[in-house]
């Protein structure tokens, strides 16, 4: 037997499940000729090719199970990017007004979005640093990790990142499994962590701005590729002594393209004006939003 | 890759015993690659022999436009009795059948 992994248990698993998936492709393509063609532009021919990770073989099926955002996205914000090129400091520190304000402007332009580092007379203690990747956070009473995955991919993407072992800010996303809506699910799905507790402000009058900033939807863009996230405000903080500004949870992480490696880098966040609530969570597809000005 | 019918799988339990596997990362999401793929094909062989030709042909437009959109559950609902119900009948018993493989893989030495 010619194993390629040191892992008997992986190539038993991998060689079952292609002989599977060849036998269900083949019940599929024999039992149903008559629209063969269309099955084929669906792409489900190219899944056929299935074989060993890493191969190249299967780049199509690699970028479905990446939900085919980060190459799109990429593309798409790529003007965003080298608009922003020579206007973000070249070192690490919070933005002037006047520099918000301008860059603000040129992000509203290219996504379409109103964003501002302030709203409602009120803001974050910057709206440029470093972000780091957080893990999922429990969405009700007796959620766990593997609740997360709505499918295999999502559990491969992001099962890695763990769950925080204690609440977000604002506890739970639902009080009860049975009350867990899409909302919430995106919610957690799409969460950022911002310092709140450092908000000018926030010392002197901490209830008015916990009910602000609870699940207020914010822009995140990485500036040098341009790719973007709307999320909302789940959890507070990381604590100043880390060195990062805000967190990102593994989704979030994931589109900003900031998935790898060291989970962390520079990021602009403003807040979005979206008072009926209109703009989805998730990651920004420049051009879609701007086809709808 | 999120499909229309993404909401009637369940993969938790499968999902949990392939997280007590020690996998590379190219690993881990050449198996769920496997999984989801394993899960559509049979799911997708579920819907059409239940469809006219004709409908056929109209929910593969609908899938391969959009195999996000919700919509297409409701042309099915209209076209098939049950068709919730048999989406999570096929997909539970081949959940199944994949969390017994695992098991299965990690009695191997």
């Amino acid at each position: 037997m010619n194993f390629t992994s040191k892992k008997p248990y992986y190539e038993h698993l991998r060689k079952k499940w292609i002989a599977k998936h060849r036998s269900l492709a083949n019940k599929l393509f024999e039992k149903h000729k008559e629209v063969g063609r269309q099955l084929a532009v669906g792409g489900l021919g190219g899944l056929m090719l299935l074989t060993t990770p890493g191969t190249g073989i299967m780049p199509h099926q690699n970028i479905l199970v990446a939900g085919g955002q980060i190459q799109k996205d990429t593309d798409n914000n790529i003007l965003l990017a080298k608009d922003l090129e020579d206007k973000i400091p070249k070192e690490m520190r919070a933005l002037t007004k006047e520099e918000e304000l301008e860059i603000s402007g040129i992000v509203s332009k290219n996504t379409g979005f109103n964003v501002s580092a302030e709203l409602e007379g009120k803001r974050l203690n910057r709206s440029y640093g470093v972000i780091g990747g957080e893990q999922h956070l429990y969405r009700f009473p007796g959620d766990n990790l593997h609740k997360h995955a709505d499918n295999a991919a999502d559990w491969a993407m992001y099962g890695s990142s763990g769950i925080a072992p204690g609440l977000g800010a604002w506890g739970y996303f639902a009080p009860s499994e049975v009350q867990f809506d899409d909302k919430a699910k995106m919610q957690e799905r799409y969460y950022l962590a911002v310092q709140t507790f450092l908000a000018p402000g926030f010392a002197e009058r901490v209830a008015e701005y916990r009910d602000f900033f609870k699940f207020r939807k914010m822009l995140v863009v990485n500036p040098q590729t341009g790719q973007s996230v709307v999320a909302v405000i789940g959890d507070a903080g990381p604590a100043e002594w880390t060195g990062k500004h805000l967190g990102g949870s593994p989704e979030v992480m994931h589109f900003l393209g900031l998935s790898k490696g060291s989970r962390k880098g520079p990021v602009l966040y403003f807040f979005m004006d979206d008072p009926e609530d209109k703009i989805p969570l998730g990651p920004v597809k420049v051009e879609e939003n701007l086809a709808q000005i | 890759m999120k499909y229309f019918y993404s909401k009637y799988i369940i993969v938790e339990s499968l999902v949990e015993e392939m997280h007590t596997l020690d996998l590379s990362d190219d690993e881990r999401h050449h198996l769920a690659a496997l999984v989801d793929s394993q899960l559509h094909h049979a799911i997708l062989d579920e819907i059409l022999s239940n469809l006219s030709e004709k409908d056929k042909e109209l929910f593969l437009d609908q899938m391969n436009e959009d195999p996000e959109n919700e919509n297409i559950m409701d042309f099915l609902k209209g076209k098939v009795d049950n068709i919730e119900e048999k989406i999570r009948m096929i997909s539970d018993q081949l959940v199944k059948e994949l969390h017994s493989d695992v098991k299965e893989a990690k009695r191997i030495k």
